[in-house]
């Protein structure tokens, strides 16, 4: 059987250390001046002292209906039979189309390969030798869970099964595969 | 602001830039242009004729697809990879399709120009091509009715590139590749007008152009109705839909919409049909006008590309 690779942000635990943004330039080879994933803080929220801020992660959805993979004239963007999102290089010729057409903007154009980049789970490099993706293995608090979802053994589909979860922008129907355990600290927004 | 995340510069939602916007208007330009020569040619009584703005129209046709089109190609990342779009196809995708309707497009405008323009080649040092036109000449009803087709495809298929995107909620609306195909027929026939003024002597009063000046209003009033449709859409759709008509009041964009768009390209052709029969009919008075409603064009599909993904969902 397939794999369903997903990805588990618990922003409970998410300090927005950056971490994971630095392990994945380091892994992926990422040029200055361009990120495969940010961890953007959001706030303070509250009322001082008891002030909280929020952590959204930014990067790939690996989402089962991709906007860009179906815009993608020359099908260079492609899901492979894992489910990840994936780029075909040579056969990119940077019409930026996936760029503009993502709607969590998390596409770029590689300033070196000059070709469309983004975040696939480091299915080439640490995921090929069995790993966990960079920031996976980096995150100092344990607040990212990757796995194959299909596998119901797995943490992934463990967490999936007891936490209640959030994936961004589902009304679009993209079906996003980065799930987000929401922050437990609520609050009335303005 | 310095934050810890690192450059925010690939996350500007503004992906296509002024280039695109030009590649739209001469897309438009052109199947506009197309549509209303061979339009105005079935109309015609005597067609045996090639008429002053079938000439037009056979010029601007093929100049400014290619024009649109070398734009397109620079604009790329990988502009000498652009043949890769020439080989691979994924027709899931809007721009795949475009790019097929526009191989079979571009050829068949330059090989119609080439039969309607035949007198003319000679004149202009291309006598070699006339050999060419004569072979093509049997097939012109077929070349014809396929590229008055095509050229209603290219005129519309701009609109669908980009409300393809869900992720732009004042792009990704059903009016668009109407709104662009009919502003692209404001922009045909007002370049037909102005080559077939200045280059091929026709004059203010010919039954032709007499006719095309006559399309204009319709034109203008169409493409107002489908401006208005949009955004009454996106009011009743609400939300981030809602917030893309701030574009109307907020930044240049709002400048270019209201004086460009509304001023120039609609308000001063409709206000000089109110001017004397003699003034409005005068050369440099038809000239003027259809220069603002080339401009106007060109102002639409600036403020549809920036303000329509300046708005995200």
């Amino acid at each position: 059987m397939n794999k369903r690779y997903v990805m588990v942000h618990d922003e409970n635990k998410c300090i927005g250390c950056q971490a994971c943004n630095v392990a994945c330039r380091s892994e992926n080879d990422v040029p200055e001046g361009v990120t495969r994933i940010q961890v953007r803080v959001e706030g303070p929220f509250g009322e001082a002292p008891d002030l909280h801020f929020k952590y959204h992660r930014v990067s790939c959805q690996q989402c089962e209906d991709a906007p860009c993979v179906t815009v993608c004239p020359t099908g260079a963007a492609y899901i492979d039979e894992n489910g990840l999102v994936s780029i075909h290089n040579d056969k990119c010729i940077g019409c930026m189309y996936c760029v503009a057409a993502c709607p969590y903007k998390v596409r770029f154009i590689n300033p070196i390969t000059k070709a469309a980049d983004k975040c696939n789970f480091c299915k080439d490099t640490r995921l090929a030798r069995g790993e966990q993706p960079a920031c996976v293995t980096v995150c100092p608090t344990d607040a990212l869970y990757f796995g194959d979802a299909n596998d119901s053994n797995s943490d992934v589909a463990k967490l999936l099964n007891t936490k209640i979860t959030y994936q961004d922008k589902t009304h679009l129907g993209t079906k996003p595969r980065v799930y987000r355990v929401p922050t437990k600290r609520g609050g009335i927004q303005s | 602001m310095n934050n810890i995340w690192g450059d925010m510069a690939q996350y500007d939602p503004v992906v296509w830039n002024w280039i695109i916007a030009v590649y739209l208007f001469m897309a438009g330009l052109s199947a506009g242009s197309v549509l209303i020569g061979i339009g105005m040619r079935w109309y015609s009584k005597d067609k045996q004729i090639e008429s002053a703005i079938l000439k037009a129209s056979a010029i601007i046709g093929p100049v400014a697809i290619t024009l649109g089109l070398a734009c397109l190609v620079f604009d790329l990342t990988k502009p000498f990879h652009f043949w890769l779009i020439l080989i691979n196809y994924n027709f899931d995708s809007v721009m795949a399709i475009g790019v097929a309707a526009l191989l079979a497009y571009s050829p068949l405008g330059i090989a119609y120009s080439m039969i309607v323009l035949r007198d003319e080649l000679p004149k202009w040092k291309l006598g070699f091509l006339v050999p060419i036109s004569h072979m093509l000449m049997p097939f012109r009803t077929m070349i014809e009715i396929l590229l008055f087709v095509l050229a209603v495809g290219v005129g519309a298929y701009t609109g669908f590139l980009i409300s393809a995107m869900n992720a732009y909620p004042m792009l990704n609306t059903a009016i668009l590749p109407a709104l662009f195909l009919a502003s692209g027929l404001s922009a045909g026939a007002a370049g037909n007008l102005i080559v077939a003024l200045t280059c091929f002597n026709s004059t203010s009063h010919d039954d032709d152009v007499s006719k095309l000046h006559g399309l204009d209003l319709p034109v203008i009033i169409t493409e107002m109705m489908f401006l208005v449709m949009l955004f009454t859409s996106l009011y009743f759709t609400g939300g981030a839909a809602a917030q893309a008509l701030a574009s109307l009041t907020q930044d240049i964009w709002a400048s270019v919409f209201w004086y460009g768009v509304v001023g120039i390209g609609f308000c001063i052709p409709i206000l000089s049909m109110f001017l004397p029969s003699k003034a409005r009919h005068t050369k440099a008075m038809m000239l003027t006008v259809a220069c603002c409603s080339l401009t106007g064009v060109l102002a639409l599909r600036h403020f549809i590309i920036y303000a329509g993904q300046t708005y995200i969902s």
